[in-house]
């Protein structure tokens, strides 16, 4: 018996039963989202009724209500006071009103009840109903796409072990794919149920790309895990389990340290990646296609989330060798600041990639009527060149948060750069913290851990980082004499963040102090600084604005010259909302 | 209209949106004791004596009138077998009832039954509805489990009991019927223990507009 066609089928028969359980969950969806904006309507019939009704007034039909004959009674649901005829009986002298049964309807129909019992038990619920199909669909499509893609050089020369990664796949596509999808079960499986209610991490999993870094490592590890058992013996049905038992092992024996690598090295990440904002770019091969958008505002979260889906038909980022590596950048305008922008990860090979990432946007829903949602495409060619490849604006006043409609994804067309977006930031008055920052070095013999595996011996340089805050500027908050201190957080991918308070003082000249920091840590690191004020009554401390300092092109122009004073001008941001 | 491969597929099934609510359940038990048929005679009417073993995890969709509703079963079949358990326990989250399956004519199928309860009630939610089944009960000469035993044992976990045949159809869709009628009890109570205070309390700020309150003060 042919064991490769075995494994080859019972791959298919899961992935078609995945298939269909998604059909149905699809058609499902489409049923509660409909019954969903139905019991909105209602609700919002509901709320135009309740502004205008007083004390003698039907809460629902609005017909007056007598002092003796028909005065309505209250429904215990929804505490308004009903008439007859708006309510709905649902057993031996119970009653609820027209809207209350209507939400009730929904919570049977749409399953919730049974979503609301189960947080009892597993509190934190990432998704509804049963994500566990689309998870494992989800990371097989993706294992199943590493293998596909024609084998390219790894993006920046940066790491070996995804070359290496996908010969593998290349070479042995058929019997690995199975292997993958086995791989990616029994991950996702550990990890619920291991963690059982930690569902958000694995989400982060799932949204980024497999060959992003955070989960590189993982991958490149498990792959020669199964590379050693298939060459050992002929991989056959009968050893799957137990490979797979193997590979359990080996990832909850990672799964245990590997919550807080993939975190910070995340962050990382996107805190490096702000220094290219603003940068120079090219048209590609000019501006074509569309992006799929949806714009959610998570009220329990508070909190505007960007889901960014796919782009289809892009134009070409290098049209001479018609190549594109798409990826997308956020920001939230006016104020183009460059820690608050966000990006996908970058799709190799494609001018259809499938992204189905999502942002958010810590920042009150009030403040948001003055933004506009800046969206763009770009190419990530060779040497970090970048090339323009179209972006949307949607401004977001008047967005009908927590609409269901408005709420879902929308492809929307690219069109060229705007005046509003060409030349980074709009005209704003925008405040700034004057800044001068010192780097004091010394040097001793030891030895410093970096980039996680590395590690480094001899001469290491020590340095204390001095900061002063000398001021600000179009601080739109700040009265003269008021008294200000400064909250300053150094973190990096290597070491949790140190925190650093000033005194109070109504002087500027605010100076923090970190010392024993690696220079070779320093090009990682992100330093925060707040601003905040004591209010008049002294009692309460209020925000007036934060900044930061990262990207390591200025901290190597402070290493360049140390021991001298460095003077920065660092945009602030005033309202309080940044990025998550 | 309808194909082959719709009936097959039951995508017909699958895709029709006409019903009033739908529930999942889940098919558990040892290898062999007949989940899969006990499935087919359900949904289908069919049956096979031939065995074929599950792999990893399978369903069917069937929609039924019940107390003036219509409900929309999706019905999972699990793999019995120890090696797929990593991914059929997976599945028990999502299922608001469960048919717990022994065979009455293998006393080591009837054994396990306690060690499948555990697993439901570590992997499922608290209110999880079980219906234990002793299936083949066509085998009466064959029998070793006596049905004494397993109402005992039934009583014992609190489950609702049936012996059924997927082979001669009996009481397959009575077990069903019946599974889904506690699954309405439970609904109806926990909606109505959870009703006056929560729901109150739930429906007054989104009748509202939205809670202003800033907690931005995030010191890091």
């Amino acid at each position: 018996m042919d064991l490769t066609l075995l494994k080859a089928l019972e791959k298919e028969k899961v992935l078609e039963v995945l298939q269909r359980d998604k059909v149905l969950r699809s058609v499902d969806d489409e049923r509660v989202r409909r019954l969903r904006s139905e019991l909105q309507i209602c609700r919002r019939e509901a709320v135009s009724v309740m502004r205008q009704y007083g004390e003698r007034m039907c809460a629902r039909c609005q017909r007056p209500l007598g002092q003796l004959w028909n005065c309505g009674a209250v429904c215990h649901s929804c505490s308004h006071r009903i008439c007859a005829a708006c309510r709905v009986v649902s057993g031996k002298r119970s009653w609820k009103c027209t809207v209350c049964h209507a939400y009730r309807e929904l919570k049977i129909k749409s399953g919730e009840w049974f979503l609301e019992e189960r947080a009892k038990k597993f509190p934190v619920e990432a998704e509804k109903y049963e994500c566990m199909g689309e998870k494992l669909l989800k990371s097989y499509q993706r294992l199943s796409h590493i293998y596909v893609v024609p084998p390219t050089p790894p993006p920046f020369g940066k790491d070996p072990s995804l070359g290496k990664a996908m010969d593998l796949h290349n070479s042995k596509p058929f019997t690995k794919s199975v292997e993958n999808l086995f791989v990616s079960f029994t991950t996702h499986i550990k990890k619920i149920s291991k963690s059982q209610n930690d569902m958000s991490v694995d989400q982060d999993l799932l949204t980024e790309d497999y060959c992003k870094s955070p989960t590189r490592e993982k991958r490149s590890l498990s792959d020669t895990a199964i590379n050693k058992s298939s060459t050992a013996k002929d991989p056959s049905l009968r050893d799957l389990p137990k490979k797979v038992d193997s590979l359990d092992g080996h990832l909850r024996a990672m799964g245990s340290d590997d919550n807080l690598p993939t975190g910070s090295g995340y962050a990382g990440n996107k805190r490096n990646s702000t220094s290219s904002c603003c940068s120079e770019f090219t048209y590609g091969g000019g501006v074509s296609g569309e992006i799929q958008l949806a714009v959610a505002y998570n009220f329990r979260k508070s909190s505007l989330e960007i889901t960014v889906g796919a782009c289809k038909d892009l134009a070409d980022g290098d049209p001479k060798r018609s190549k594109c590596h798409p990826y997308v950048k956020i920001y939230l305008l006016p104020i183009k600041f460059p820690a608050r922008k966000l990006k996908t990860s970058i799709k190799k090979n494609t001018v259809n990639p499938i992204f189905k990432e999502t942002f958010s946007y810590k920042i009150e829903q009030l403040q948001l009527d003055k933004k506009t949602l800046q969206v763009s495409v770009w190419h990530s060619g060779t040497l970090r060149r970048k090339a323009f490849l179209g972006e949307v604006l949607i401004p977001l006043q008047g967005w009908r948060f927590g609409d269901e409609i408005t709420e879902a994804p929308v492809w929307y067309q690219l069109c060229p750069k705007s005046k509003q977006s060409v030349g980074g930031a709009l005209e704003w008055p925008t405040g700034s913290l004057l800044v001068k920052v010192n780097l004091s070095s010394a040097s001793q013999e030891g030895r410093v851990q970096y980039q996680r595996n590395e590690i480094h011996f001899g001469q290491i340089d020590i340095s204390h980082l001095t900061v002063m805050v000398t001021g600000a500027r179009n601080l739109s908050v700040s009265k003269p004499g008021t008294e200000t201190f400064v909250k300053g957080c150094l973190s990096g991918a290597e070491h949790r963040g140190i925190t650093q308070v000033t005194p109070a003082s109504s002087q500027w000249g605010h100076k923090l102090v970190f010392s024993d920091v690696y220079k070779v840590h320093l090009l990682e690191s992100c330093l925060e600084l707040e601003l905040w004020e004591h209010t008049r009554s002294g009692l309460g401390e209020r925000l007036l604005g934060s900044t930061r300092l990262s990207g390591d092109l200025i901290w190597q122009q402070i290493q360049h010259e140390p021991n001298g004073w460095h003077s920065l001008t660092l945009p602030m941001e005033e309202d309080g909302s940044r990025a998550v | 209209m309808a194909s082959a491969t719709d009936a097959r597929y039951g995508q017909k099934e699958s895709a029709d949106q006409n019903f009033d609510y739908m529930f999942k359940i889940l098919i558990i038990g040892n290898s062999s004791v007949g989940k899969t048929s006990f499935l087919f005679r359900y949904a289908d009417d069919s049956f096979t004596p031939a065995f074929v073993s599950t792999v990893g995890i399978d369903f069917k969709v069937k929609t039924i009138y019940r107390n003036d509703k219509r409900i929309k079963l999706q019905i999972w079949d699990t793999a019995g077998q120890e090696r797929y358990r990593t991914i059929t326990t997976a599945y028990y989250r999502g299922a608001m009832g469960f048919i717990l399956m022994y065979d009455i004519t293998n006393e080591e199928s009837f054994n396990a039954v306690q060690d499948w309860s555990t697993q439901i009630k570590t992997y499922s939610w608290d209110n999880a509805q079980v219906l234990l089944v002793g299936n083949k009960c066509d085998m009466e000469d064959e029998r070793v489990v006596s049905g004494d035993r397993g109402r005992q044992l039934s009583e014992h976990l609190g489950f609702e009991f049936f012996e059924a045949s997927a082979k001669d159809n009996i009481n397959v869709k009575q077990t069903f019927e019946r599974l889904v009628d506690i699954i309405c009890e439970k609904m109806s109570e926990s909606l109505d223990a959870a009703d006056p205070a929560i729901t109150g309390a739930k429906q007054g700020p989104q009748l509202t507009e939205q809670p202003a309150a800033s907690h931005q003060d995030c010191a890091c």
